[in-house]
């Protein structure tokens, strides 16, 4: 960052802006982490509690690529080349868990 | 994006129009979101099927459930999760040059990971009391490695903030190439929370649910 740049008044205001999302992302961050521990010992069925408890975790994840990497003020890119490890990923483990639940693997076509 | 975000984040001289530093930083986090993905996966895939604890060196069968202490962890979640809060406004302190805020908050980010470290060791200390070992069930080969993965990862993300924090006062740490050391430091300790997020998930939070645990074999109905 150039000190230019860095004594802009414009620059300076975003950075307080954003100064402002941190805290407030900061404080949902807590919060939500405090509702999943709420969560696990309510007494409701499991389906709902595990999409609820994958849904915030999803939030907080996504939070904190958005606003606390920057992604959301950064170049479309880096979006996208973060993704490509996310989908590789996912699709890891549901190819794994696709080949561990076959159960009846007709033996005759590998002799 | 406004004019003052584009001067944040403007477009570096170079083919793709990012910063090389940082475009490596963030192939190097894609592919160890893979890695990570192949080592939850193999956790998860291996915890459906041996759904049972461990057996500890004295022959009793023990339960996860009854192993995991969620108020502990739920603890260094937090911490974790206030480290990255840290870790953004040491960022936005050294976008607007304020070495001093920036050193600041780049020592609460290295004491809270120390913490975050602290809780670990306390937790696979306690879990190997109780007779969990890397070699003695499947659940604790898949476990440990996986924390221990991203303990290591942790380790890594403190030692390179210390390293860039005695580095500030060298008078170096300044301008464009300054902003950008920190930033690129902070994508990373930024990955190891997001990391944290969803081993906090589907490692610790499926283990409590319903009342046998999410595997079906956490506790006895009867306890």
């Amino acid at each position: 960052m150039s000190e230019a740049v860095a004594h802009d008044p414009d620059f300076l205001a975003e950075e307080v802006r954003r100064y402002h999302h941190f805290i407030t992302l900061a404080l949902w961050l807590a919060a939500i982490t405090g509702a999943e521990i709420v969560l696990i010992f309510l007494p409701m069925p499991m389906s709902v509690i595990l999409t609820a408890l994958s849904l915030m975790s999803a939030i907080k994840f996504f939070a904190v690529i958005l606003w606390f990497m920057h992604l959301i003020y950064d170049h479309k890119l880096l979006f996208w080349i973060f993704m490509c490890g996310m989908v590789l990923a996912f699709a890891t483990y549901a190819a794994v868990l696709a080949l561990f639940s076959v159960q009846d693997i007709d033996t005759k076509w590998f002799s | 994006m406004s004019q003052a975000a584009d001067a944040t984040h403007a477009h570096a001289p170079t083919s793709t129009g990012i910063d090389h530093k940082k475009l490596i930083m963030w192939l190097f986090l894609a592919s160890d979101c893979m890695f990570f993905g192949t080592l939850i996966s193999t956790h998860l895939l291996y915890r459906k099927l041996y759904p049972t604890g461990f057996t500890d060196a004295e022959g009793h069968q023990q339960f996860i459930q009854k192993l995991f202490n969620i108020e502990l962890t739920s603890f260094s979640t937090f911490i974790l999760l206030m480290s990255s809060f840290l870790m953004a406004l040491a960022v936005s302190a050294m976008h607007k040059g304020q070495l001093k805020s920036f050193r600041r908050n780049v020592l609460g980010v290295i004491f809270f990971g120390l913490i975050f470290l602290g809780c670990q060791v306390y937790e696979f200390t306690h879990f190997f009391h109780e007779g969990l070992t890397i070699q003695n069930s499947v659940f604790g080969s898949t476990f440990y490695v996986l924390t221990g993965t991203h303990g290591t990862h942790v380790a890594i993300g403190i030692l390179w903030l210390i390293l860039l924090y005695f580095y500030s006062f060298t008078g170096k740490l300044t301008g464009h190439m300054g902003g950008l050391d920190v930033e690129v430091a902070g994508l990373y300790w930024h990955f190891v929370d997001i990391v944290w997020i969803i081993i906090f998930t589907v490692v610790y939070l499926v283990e409590y649910l319903g009342p046998s645990g999410f595997w079906g074999t956490g506790l006895p109905l009867a306890q």
